[in-house]
C-alpha cells in the first residue's frame, strides 16, 4: 500500500492505482480525457499533468501514467503543470465548432468543465478550423466529428473492451477519424456506449435529440427491466417523456457499461395507446367505478363458477413490492390459484436455479469478468443477458478460457435471426461436447454460466462437484424475486392451472396471459402500463406505474435485490398531448393521463375493499430487510434470506 | 477481384506471419501493386486475407503515406517537400510540375499516367530535390529533368 | 582492412583513415556476396561463433563505446544487457531501417552499397542476445536497399550463415525483412513494434522498456542500421580499435555524415566522430558552394536545433554537440547559406512533423499545427511579439507529448529563438520576410 503525499494531503491507495486515482481518493479531481476507469491508461490527451515534487520520479507528469508510489510528492497546482493543463484545453479548442447552443452534451460535457476549469477563455489562434464529414451511425447515435477531441475513449471501448469491428479509428495526425468504413448501423450491441464514453458531443443519443439539458431532466437512480441481469441505470425524462437511458456505475453488476437492448428499448413508457385511464369493458371510468366493478365481476365468477375458477397471475418483469403482496389477493378472493410465472418451463426453471443458487455460490458479474475459465452451457448471452457477454469478455482478455458445451444436436442456441449466435459473441470459445470435457481443476476461479434447460441437473452436479460458481440467466427482472414467492406460497405456473383446473377468470397483475387463453376467460381484469394484447382483451384495465415512475425492487438473476426510485411523473408526455386538448380544458389537479398508480397501492386498495381489516405492510416477515434498500449501494443479496425460510 | 495464383501468393505470405496481422502492411502493399490503388474490393480481399474486418484494414491503410485509397495514376511521382529538397528549390520543382503537368498537386493527369503528391523525405537528400515515381527514386532535378524523366516512364509505360 | 584515402579531402585532414562501413564498396554498384566473403567478411561472424560466448560478444560492443546511430546515442552493448535472458518465450531483434528523418539518408547509402555488414551485424546481435529472429523494418522508398537485403539473406541462407545451424556452431536465427509504406513515427521504436505486429503505428508507453517487453510481448532489442552494421568491424578488430577510429579520446568510432544543403559535395561520409563541424564542411563537403557564406546548419537531422557560424569548431560527437545546445542525432548535417530564410526553413520543418504526427496525443497533434500557423502568420509579415510567447510555450509544453516526436519538432524551433532571434524579430518588426523582400 504505497503512501504518497498530493496537495500537502497524506493518502494511502492500494497497489497499482494511479497518481490520477490517488488524487481522486482524496477528493482532487485532476481533468482527464483520455483516461478512464473500464478502459485504463491511455496517455493520449495529455490533460492531466502534475509537477512531482519528489520521490522516485520528478518534474511534470501525466498522473494518469504513473503508478503510485511510495514517497511521492504531488502538486497539482504548480504553474507549469497549470500552464500545461491550460495549454491542452487551448489546443483542443482549436478546432473545436464552439456550437455548444445546440449540442446535445452541453452542460454534461467534459469538454466544457475542463475549459472552464482550465482558464482558457480567449481565442488566440487566429487560422482555420479542420472540419469533418459527419456519418449515419443508425437509429440510435448522432455522429458528429467537428466536437471530436481524439482522446480514443471511444474505439477503445468499442474494440477493445466491448469486441466490436466495425468502428474504428482512421486517418493520422490533424485528420484522425473515428467512424466507420462507410455510412451504416453501428454493430456492436454495446454501440449505445459510446454516448456516455465519450467526453464531449461526438457521440450523442439520437433518440433524445435537442429535448432538453442535463439540468432540465428528472433523474433518479433506476434499474434496467430488460431482462435478468438488473443493470443500473440512470433514465432521464423531462415533461413526463422518458428521453433517454444513462448507464450508472456499479461494479458488482454492469460496471460502467449498459447494452443497447437496456438503453435504446424503452419507447413503451411514451407510447400513446399505453393505458392511463381505468377501462371498464373500453370505457373510460374514474378509478372508483373501476374497482367495484372489478370486485363484482370477482363475486360474480364465484357465484356461477366458483370462486376456484379465478387466477392471480404475477409476472417476472413485476416488482417486489407488488409480487409480494399476491399472496393477499389470492387469499382473500379466495382464487383457485396463484401464479407468479405464466410459462411453466420458466417457472421451473427459476425455481430450480434459485434453489440451487442457494447451495452454490452465486457469481457475480464481477465475479466473471475476474473468472479464468468459464463454461457455457445452453445460454444466447447476447439474446438473454447481453452484459453478461461483455463481462465474459473482459475474462477472456485477461486469458480466461471459455468452453461452450455443444447440445445434443452439436449447436448451440440459435438467436431470433435464425443464426448461431455465438458468431457473434464478442470472445473466443472452444466448444466441448460435455461438461465433463472442461478441466475445471486447472482453474482456480470457474464460473459456469447456464441459460437453463434440460442440463440443469448436470450443471448443479458439476458446480457442486468443482466448486465453480454459477451464474444463471432467468426470464425477467424480477424472476428470482417471483420464483422465491412462487415457493414461498405454493404458486404454480398458469399454464399448469389451466390444465389441472378449469380456470374462467384472471386478474393478471403486469403478466402477459397466452392470446390463445384469452377468448376462453369470462373475466379478465389486467393492472398494467404496456399496452399488451391481454390489455386489449381485458374486460378491465388498471393503469399501473412503469418502472420509472415509482419506486421498486428487482432481485436479479444471482439474487441480487436492488431497489430502484422514481424517475418521473405518471401523465402522457407533452409532446404527445393533442394541442386541442391542450392547455388542458378540464379544470382537475391531475396532469393528463396522470392517474396511473403503483400496482402494489391498487393491490392493497382491491384487498382492502375485499373486505381486510389489516394495516397492510409492504416487505412483511421475512421480507422485512428489503424495507431500508439503498438505491445507490450494491443492493441486498437474497440467497441466505431463501435458506432462512427453509 | 485477384487471381488465385495472387490469392495463394499472399494466402501463403499471412500463413508465414508470426501473427496475420504482422503481414497487413505487405498484403495492401501487394493488391495496390494490382489495382494501382487500394480499392474497396481490395480492402474487404485483405480483411479477408488477414482475418480482419474491413474497417480495420482501414484503420491501417490510412494511417500509411503510400497506401492510396482514391484512384491514382498509372505512377504517383511523389516530390519530396522535405528540408533538404527545399532548401535546393523542391517547393518551385513541385508548383513547376503541376503547371508542366496541368494539374494541381494531388490531382492526377487527365489521360489518367501520374498523381502528383508531395511527400516526406525521401532518404536521398544529397541529391536534392528529389522524386520517387512509381518505385524509382531520382535525384539531382531540374524542371527539365524531372520533365524528361516523366517522359521516359511514360514510354516505359506506353511500350510495355 | 584496406586503408582507404578519402576522396575529395580538404586541405585540413588530408589523411588515410580506415573506413569499416565503406571499405567494401565498389564504385557504382553493389558489393557482391564473394567480394564481402573474400574481403574479410564474416569473419568475425565465424570468430564469435567459435570463440566467444554470447556475453563476450556482448562486452566487446560494450567496451567498443558504439552508441546508438539512430538518434538518441544509447550505448549498444548497455542495450543488449538490459534484455533479461531467463523469460520464457521468443526475444527478438528489429533493426529500425525506417530513416524518414529529413536530411537523413545514411542507411540508404549504407545499404545501396552493402547489405552484408548489416545481416553479419545482425547475426552477431543476435546470438549476444539470443535472438532467433530478427526483422529488419525498411520504409518505402528503399527498393533498392531492400532488393539488395532479400538478395543477401539468400545468399547468407545458401552459405549456411543465416538459418539452422550457422556455421555448424549450433545457433540458429532467422532474419525477415519488413517493408512499411512510409510513416515517419515508424522510426520510433515503439511505434515500429506496433507497426510491425501490423496495428497502426502509434507509440507504446515507457515502462515497460522493449527490453523487457516489446514486440509480441517479448524483450526486444531495437537498433538503427548504422549501429548494427559496426559490429563485425569491432568484434574482428577489438572494441579498442574501433574505440581509436574517432578524433577526439572520449568519441569512439566512425560515423555517417549526410550532408546536405548549400555545399560543393552533398554526400553521405564516413567520418571519424569528434571531426569539428568546420572540418567536415571545408574538408569533405568541399566548401559552401560558390557564392554561399555558411550561415547555419542542423547538425543532426531535422529535429536538432540550429548551429550557427559560432559553433564551427565544435566536435561532432555526442556530447559535445549537445552541450552546445543541439544534438549529434542521426549525423545528418543540413547546411543553410546566407540567403536561406530561417522562419521559412523552420516553418518547412514543422510541417514536416505537423504532418507525420501519428495523432496519438494532443500537443503533437494540435500543437505542431499551431506552430506551422505561428510560423506561418510572422513570415507573411503578420506576426507580433505574442507569436514569440506562442513559440516559447510550445517549446517548454510539447516536451510533455506522449514520444519525442513533438520534442524533437522543436528542436530547430528552439535553435531559431536561441540564435536567430534577431531575425524573427526583423520579420516581425518590419511586417515581411526580409529574404523575399530582397528578391
Ligand atoms: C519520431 C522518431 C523517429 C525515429 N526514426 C528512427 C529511424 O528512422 N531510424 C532509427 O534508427 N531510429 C529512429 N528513431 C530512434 C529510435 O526510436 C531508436 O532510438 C533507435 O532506432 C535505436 O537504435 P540505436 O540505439 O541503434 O540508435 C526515431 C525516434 C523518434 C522519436
Ligand atoms: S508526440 Fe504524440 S502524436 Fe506525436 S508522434 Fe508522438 S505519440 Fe504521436
Ligand atoms: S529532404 Fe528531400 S530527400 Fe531528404
Amino acid at each position: 500500500m504505497p503512501k504518497l503525499i498530493i496537495d500537502n494531503i497524506p493518502v494511502e491507495v492500494t497497489q497499482g492505482k494511479t497518481v490520477l486515482e490517488a488524487a481522486k481518493s482524496v477528493g482532487i479531481t485532476i481533468p482527464h480525457f483520455c483516461w478512464h476507469p473500464a478502459l485504463g491508461k491511455a496517455g493520449a490527451c495529455r490533460v492531466c499533468a502534475v509537477k512531482m515534487v519528489d520521490g522516485p520520479v520528478k518534474g511534470i507528469q501525466m498522473s494518469c501514467m504513473l503508478e503510485a508510489q511510495d514517497g511521492m510528492v504531488v502538486s497539482t497546482t504548480d504553474a507549469e503543470a497549470m500552464a500545461m493543463r491550460k495549454q491542452v484545453i487551448e489546443w483542443l479548442m482549436i478546432n473545436h465548432p464552439h456550437d455548444c447552443p445546440v449540442c446535445d452534451e452541453g452542460g454534461e460535457c467534459q469538454l466544457q468543465d475542463y475549459t472552464i476549469a482550465g482558464g482558457h477563455g480567449l481565442r488566440r489562434y487566429t487560422g482555420k478550423k479542420r472540419t469533418h464529414v459527419n456519418q449515419y451511425l443508425g437509429p440510435h447515435i448522432e455522429h458528429e466529428m467537428n466536437r471530436c477531441i481524439q482522446c480514443y475513449r471511444c474505439v477503445r471501448f468499442y474494440q477493445e473492451f466491448a469486441g466490436g469491428t466495425d468502428f474504428g479509428v482512421m486517418g493520422s495526425a490533424g485528420r484522425i477519424y473515428y467512424g466507420r468504413v462507410a455510412d451504416g448501423p453501428l454493430e456492436s450491441p454495446f454501440a449505445g456506449n459510446l454516448v456516455d464514453i465519450c467526453p464531449t458531443g461526438v457521440f450523442t443519443d439520437k433518440t433524445a435529440r435537442f429535448r432538453a439539458r442535463y439540468w432540465d431532466y428528472d433523474m433518479a437512480p433506476s434499474v434496467c427491466p430488460h431482462c435478468s441481469l438488473g443493470c443500473n441505470t440512470v433514465p432521464a425524462a423531462r415533461y413526463r417523456e422518458l428521453l433517454k437511458v444513462i448507464a450508472r456505475q456499479n461494479d458488482a453488476v454492469n460496471g460502467w457499461f449498459l447494452c443497447d437492448k437496456g438503453r435504446f428499448t424503452n419507447s413503451a413508457v411514451n407510447a400513446p395507446e399505453r393505458p392511463r385511464v381505468p377501462l371498464i369493458d373500453g370505457r373510460q371510468v374514474a378509478w372508483e367505478e373501476a374497482l367495484a366493478a372489478l370486485l363484482l365481476r370477482i363475486r360474480e365468477i364465484g357465484t356461477e363458477y366458483g370462486a376456484e375458477s379465478l387466477a392471480i397471475v404475477g409476472s417476472s418483469g413485476l416488482s417486489m413490492e407488488a409480487a409480494s403482496l399476491l399472496h393477499l389477493l389470492h387469499e382473500k378472493t379466495g382464487a383457485g390459484s396463484l401464479c407468479y410465472f405464466v410459462d411453466a418451463g420458466e417457472a421451473q426453471q427459476s425455481a430450480t436455479v434459485t434453489a440451487c443458487l442457494n447451495e452454490q455460490a452465486s457469481a457475480s458479474m464481477a465475479d466473471i469478468q475476474a473468472a479464468d475459465l468459464i463454461a457455457l452451457v445452453e445460454c444466447d448471452l447476447l439474446q438473454d443477458g447481453p452484459m453478461m457477454a461483455l463481462a465474459v469478455r473482459q475474462a477472456w482478455r485477461r486469458g480466461a478460457k471459455i468452453s461452450l458445451v455443444e447440445d445434443a444436436a452439436g449447436t448451440v442456441a440459435q438467436n431470433d435471426n435464425g443464426l448461431n449466435s455465438t458468431d457473434k459473441l464478442p470472445f473466443e470459445v472452444e466448444r466441448v461436447a460435455s461438461l465433463i470435457d472442461i478441466p475445471f481443476a486447472d482453474a482456480a476461479h470457474p464460473v459456469i454460466i447456464f441459460g437453463g434447460g434440460d442440463k440443469m441437473s448436470e450443471v448443479m452436479a458439476e458446480a457442486g462437484k468443482t466448486g465453480a460458481k454459477l451464474a444463471c440467466l432467468l426470464g425477467g427482472p424480477n424472476s428470482f424475486g417471483a420464483a422465491l414467492l412462487a415457493k414461498e406460497y405454493g404458486a404454480i405456473s398458469l399454464a399448469e392451472a389451466v390444465a389441472d383446473k378449469k380456470v374462467r377468470a384472471v386478474v393478471s397483475v403486469e403478466a402477459d396471459i397466452p392470446p390463445e387463453l384469452l377468448p376462453k376467460l369470462v373475466v379478465v381484469a389486467t393492472l398494467d402500463w404496456r399496452n399488451t394484447e391481454t390489455v386489449k382483451a381485458a374486460h378491465i384495465v388498471l393503469p399501473t406505474t412503469a418502472w420509472v415512475e415509482m419506486d421498486g425492487t428487482y432481485i436479479n438473476n444471482e439474487g441480487r435485490a436492488q431497489r430502484f426510485k422514481k424517475v418521473m411523473q405518471p401523465g402522457l408526455p407533452i409532446k404527445g398531448l393533442n394541442p386541442s386538448l391542450h392547455p388542458p380544458r378540464e379544470h382537475t389537479p391531475l396532469v393528463p393521463g396522470g392517474q396511473s398508480r403503483p400496482a402494489w397501492e391498487i393491490l392493497v386498495d382491491i384487498v382492502h375493499r375485499l373486505g381486510s381489516e389489516e394495516d397492510i405492510q409492504l416487505f412483511a416477515g421475512q421480507w422485512q430487510r428489503l424495507r431500508d434498500l439503498d438505491a445507490t449501494g450494491n443492493g441486498l443479496l437474497l440467497t441466505d434470506i431463501e435458506r432462512g425460510i427453509k | 477481384m485477384i487471381d488465385n495464383e495472387l490469392k495463394i501468393t499472399l494466402e501463403q505470405r499471412v500463413a508465414a506471419a508470426v501473427t496475420p496481422r504482422e503481414a497487413a502492411v505487405e498484403v495492401m502493399k501487394e493488391l495496390q501493386h494490382h489495382y494501382g490503388w487500394l480499392t474497396d474490393e481490395a480492402l474487404h480481399e485483405a480483411a479477408n486475407l488477414l482475418g480482419l474486418s474491413p474497417l480495420q484494414v482501414e484503420e491501417l491503410a490510412t494511417f500509411y503515406e503510400m497506401i492510396y485509397r482514391r484512384p491514382v495514376g498509372r505512377r504517383v511521382v511523389h516530390v519530396c517537400d522535405s528540408i533538404s529538397c527545399w532548401a535546393m528549390g523542391g517547393e518551385t520543382l513541385l508548383e513547376q510540375l503541376a503547371g508542366r503537368l496541368g494539374i494541381g498537386v494531388g490531382e492526377t493527369t487527365s489521360d489518367g499516367m501520374f498523381t502528383l503528391l508531395p511527400c516526406c523525405c525521401l532518404g536521398n537528400c544529397g541529391q536534392s530535390p528529389t522524386m520517387l515515381v512509381g518505385d524509382n527514386l531520382y535525384g539531382g532535378l531540374t524542371l527539365e529533368k524531372a520533365l524528361d524523366i516523366l517522359q521516359r516512364e511514360r514510354e516505359g509505360i506506353e511500350t510495355k | 582492412m584496406k586503408l582507404v584515402p578519402m576522396r575529395r579531402m580538404g586541405t585540413r585532414c588530408n589523411v588515410i583513415m580506415e573506413q569499416p562501413l565503406f571499405q567494401h564498396n565498389k564504385p557504382g554498384r553493389c558489393v557482391t556476396f564473394a567480394e564481402y566473403r573474400d574481403e574479410g567478411g564474416f569473419a568475425a561472424l565465424q570468430k564469435a561463433l567459435k570463440e566467444l560466448s554470447p556475453k563476450q560478444v556482448e562486452q566487446a560492443v560494450s567496451d567498443s563505446g558504439l552508441r546508438g546511430r539512430g538518434g538518441a546515442g544509447f550505448p549498444t552493448g548497455r542495450k543488449w544487457s538490459f534484455v533479461p535472458r531467463d523469460l520464457p518465450g521468443p526475444r527478438w531483434l528489429i533493426c529500425n531501417c525506417d530513416e524518414m528523418e529529413p536530411g537523413t539518408y545514411k542507411d540508404r547509402v549504407l545499404l545501396e552499397a552493402n547489405p552484408y555488414s548489416l545481416l553479419e551485424g545482425i547475426v552477431l546481435a543476435s546470438y549476444a542476445i539470443g535472438v532467433r529472429h530478427a526483422f529488419i523494418f525498411i520504409r518505402r522508398g528503399y527498393e533498392t536497399a531492400t532488393a539488395n537485403l532479400q538478395r543477401g539473406i539468400t545468399e547468407c541462407l545458401a552459405a549456411g550463415l543465416l538459418g539452422e545451424n550457422i556455421l555448424g556452431s549450433g545457433f540458429s536465427c532467422t532474419i525477415d525483412v519488413h517493408s512499411s509504406a512510409g510513416r515517419y513515427i515508424c522510426g520510433e521504436e515503439t511505434a515500429l513494434m506496433n507497426a510491425l505486429e501490423g496495428k497502426r503505428a502509434n507509440p507504446r508507453a515507457k515502462p515497460p522498456f522493449p527490453a523487457v517487453k516489446g514486440l509480441w510481448g517479448g524483450p526486444t532489442v531495437v537498433n538503427n542500421a548504422e549501429s548494427l552494421a559496426n559490429v563485425p568491424g569491432i568484434i574482428s578488430k577489438g572494441p579498442a580499435w574501433f574505440k581509436a577510429l574517432a578524433r577526439t579520446p572520449e568519441a569512439a568510432g566512425m560515423k555517417l555524415f549526410c550532408i546536405s544543403g548549400h555545399v560543393v559535395n552533398r554526400s553521405c561520409f564516413e567520418l571519424p566522430l569528434g571531426m569539428e563541424l568546420g572540418e567536415i564542411i571545408e574538408g569533405p563537403c568541399g566548401g559552401m558552394r560558390p557564392g554561399s557564406r555558411f550561415k547555419a546548419c542542423l547538425p543532426g537531422g531535422a529535429s536538432t536545433p540550429y548551429f550557427s557560424a559560432e559553433h564551427w569548431q565544435v566536435p561532432m560527437d555526442f556530447d559535445p554537440v549537445a552541450k552546445a545546445g543541439s544534438r549529434l542525432g542521426t549525423g545528418g548535417i543540413v547546411i543553410f547559406d546566407q540567403d536561406t530564410c530561417l522562419v521559412a526553413a523552420t516553418l518547412n520543418l514543422v510541417r514536416f512533423y505537423a504532418r507525420e504526427s501519428c495523432g496519438w496525443c494532443t500537443p503533437c497533434r494540435e500543437g505542431l499545427p499551431y506552430v506551422v500557423h505561428v510560423l506561418e502568420t510572422i513570415e507573411a509579415g503578420k506576426g507580433s511579439r505574442e507569436h514569440i510567447a506562442i513559440l516559447q510555450d510550445h517549446i517548454k509544453l510539447l516536451n510533455y507529448a506522449f514520444c519525442a516526436l513533438a520534442p524533437g519538432a522543436m528542436g530547430p524551433v528552439q535553435g531559431l529563438l536561441n540564435n536567430f532571434m534577431d531575425e524573427l524579430e526583423e520579420h516581425i518588426d518590419k511586417q515581411r520576410c526580409p529574404f523575399k523582400a530582397r528578391e
